[in-house]
């Protein structure tokens, strides 16, 4: 007996994970533009200031993702070994001899970095490190873009760091000994088991970061550097906007992060274990075993 | 006068502590080639840090490790070098769990033997099928049952075409019906003249296939003999007391 519920077109298209996404956001976006739109016809806000304005703010809206960009690159690429150091040190330490002469300052040194890195302000280290880098390097031009870089990228790899030491502790001591047991190389155990197996199991906090450090970057406005909040501020300022100019600059957020966070999403999905984890894979096999009985029909 | 083949692998006077633990309180032993050795004993009686001391996975505090008469335990002979010519199953496999079955053997291949890929792959083929899981080289160990993961553990040791293979418990994390697979594939390999020194609580499988049986507790070894005849007349109560128990 066909259940006409189960099998139905409607039902089929539902159950597709991507349309529900669709739908919640075309619904979101909706109920806030109808907000929107009765806050534009009583005149608290001009959708016409917006349309003539959102070119202006593009601009710095790259500079905002260049920061980010570049600070988070950066940062990944430090917290690899250090996160490294954090996971790994205090077992080479109680080894001793000549791993715990290296292994022990090594290991004080990144601690006590992503300690104050994670105990103290995002701001305040952005205002040190300008103020550090724009006395050394005096009349560079676009030199307050570059502290700001540098400020975010001491400041992710803080927090990275942690988030590989994380990864790297929770790849089984199991599959170290496999590696070790065919022969491999502490360095190609490393590279073929520890960080594949590590990478996956962080994916998403590591997309965490990287959101929140794009946020983070409009403290940047904070020292001058021309990004999206300055951008906005600038606008709203001058013409005496700053609602449609705040409005406008959150949509370049959202239009950001919102295809990033889906693309992490389905990363996860395409680069994930089978048979491992959660059963998303399977919903999606019934999905298409249920394609597969209505062509039969 | 002495023509007896140097023996495979020999362990003499190993000592190992954890802490103020002494799991092995000096190990005397030695497996000829081709010869298949069974070590039973209660839990905590040291058989895995033994088997681990053979292939350095652990460093005994003292003593000697000899593979084919080598020193092994030097610190001039790398441990990887050691360890690629000493295949070891676990009792939880340990299979890469991000590889496919297939990956999971062509990975020491490629790596550590440094050998091309199609190369490697076509070895990795045929211990497969050697194990008889070809039909399942392309799924992920976490789709695979226990028994199927084992032979795939087994299958990746092979391929570097070891001295000698070590197993460690290898049946004790299976279910009931997939133990069997697991045996047949070790009686299979035994019969094809493979050095093998086995830890398992299997008396079917030391029975018909051991050359020779150790019985450790406490980290030495109590008694030593061909398991047919260490079973039906144990020399030592403690012997007695373990098979009681394991017979049940």
């Amino acid at each position: 007996m066909r259940d006409p519920g189960r099998d139905s077109g409607w039902r089929r298209v539902w159950d597709e994970p991507l349309f529900k996404t669709g739908v919640g956001i075309v619904g979101l976006l909706a109920v806030v533009g109808l907000l929107l739109t009765a806050l534009n016809d009583i005149g608290e806000i001009s959708f016409d200031f917006m349309a003539s304005h959102w070119s202006f703010l593009l601009r710095y809206a790259l500079t905002s993702l260049e920061a980010t960009v570049i600070s988070f690159a950066v940062g990944f690429g430090l917290a690899i070994p250090m996160g490294l150091v954090r996971a790994f040190g205090p077992g080479m330490i109680r080894r001793g001899g000549l791993a715990r002469g290296v292994a022990s300052p090594l290991y004080a040194i990144v601690t006590g970095y992503a300690e104050v890195i994670r105990g103290t302000p995002a701001l305040v280290q952005i205002f040190l490190i300008q103020f550090w880098v724009t006395s050394t390097f005096q009349g560079v031009p676009g030199i307050s873009l570059w502290a700001g870089i540098a400020a975010l990228s001491v400041n992710t790899t803080g927090y990275q760091t942690e988030v590989f030491r994380a990864g790297f502790q929770s790849v089984g001591q199991g599959q170290i000994e496999a590696a070790k047991s065919i022969g491999m190389r502490p360095t190609q155990t490393f590279a073929s088991i520890t960080f594949p197996q590590g990478l996956r199991l962080i994916t998403l906090p590591l997309a965490n970061e990287w959101i929140a450090l794009f946020k983070a970057s409009s403290l940047l406005w904070l020292i001058a550097v021309q990004e999206l909040l300055w951008g906005m501020d600038y606008i709203g300022t001058k013409l005496n906007h700053p609602i449609d100019a705040f409005i406008l600059g959150s949509f370049f957020y959202l239009a950001i992060l919102i295809p990033l966070s889906r693309a992490v999403t389905f990363l996860e999905r395409v680069k994930r274990i089978p048979g491992l984890g959660v059963a998303e894979p399977q919903r999606r096999a019934l999905f298409a075993a249920r394609f597969a009985r209505l062509d039969r029909v | 006068m002495i023509d007896r083949e140097k023996p495979m692998v020999e362990v003499r006077k190993v000592h190992k502590s954890f802490g103020d633990l002494e799991v092995l309180r000096g190990i005397d032993m030695q497996v000829k080639k081709g010869e298949v050795l069974v070590i039973v004993g209660p839990s905590g009686s040291g058989k895995s840090t033994l088997l681990r001391c053979i292939n350095l996975l652990i460093q005994p505090d003292s003593g000697d490790i000899f593979l084919e008469g080598v020193k092994v335990n030097d610190p001039d002979i790398r441990p990887e070098w050691v360890r690629q010519q000493i295949g070891m199953v676990f009792q939880s496999f340990n299979l890469f769990t991000h590889l496919t079955a297939l990956k999971n053997v062509m990975l020491g291949l490629t790596k550590v033997k440094r050998l091309d890929g199609l190369e490697a792959e076509k070895i990795a083929r045929y211990e497969l099928e050697r194990v008889g899981l070809a039909d399942k080289a392309d799924a992920y160990p976490a789709q695979l049952s226990g028994g199927q993961q084992q032979r795939v553990a087994i299958a990746r040791a092979l391929a570097l075409n070891p001295k000698v293979m070590l197993f460690d418990e290898p049946t004790s994390a299976l279910d009931p019906e997939f133990i069997h697979e697991v045996l047949d594939v070790m009686t299979k390999l035994a019969n094809e003249g493979m050095t093998m020194v086995v830890v398992s609580h299997e008396m079917g499988f030391a029975k018909s296939v051991a050359d020779e049986l150790i019985f450790m507790d406490n980290g030495v070894i109590v008694e030593v003999g061909v398991p047919e005849e260490v079973f039906a007349s144990p020399k030592t109560d403690r012997m007695r007391a373990f098979i009681g128990k394991i017979l049940g």
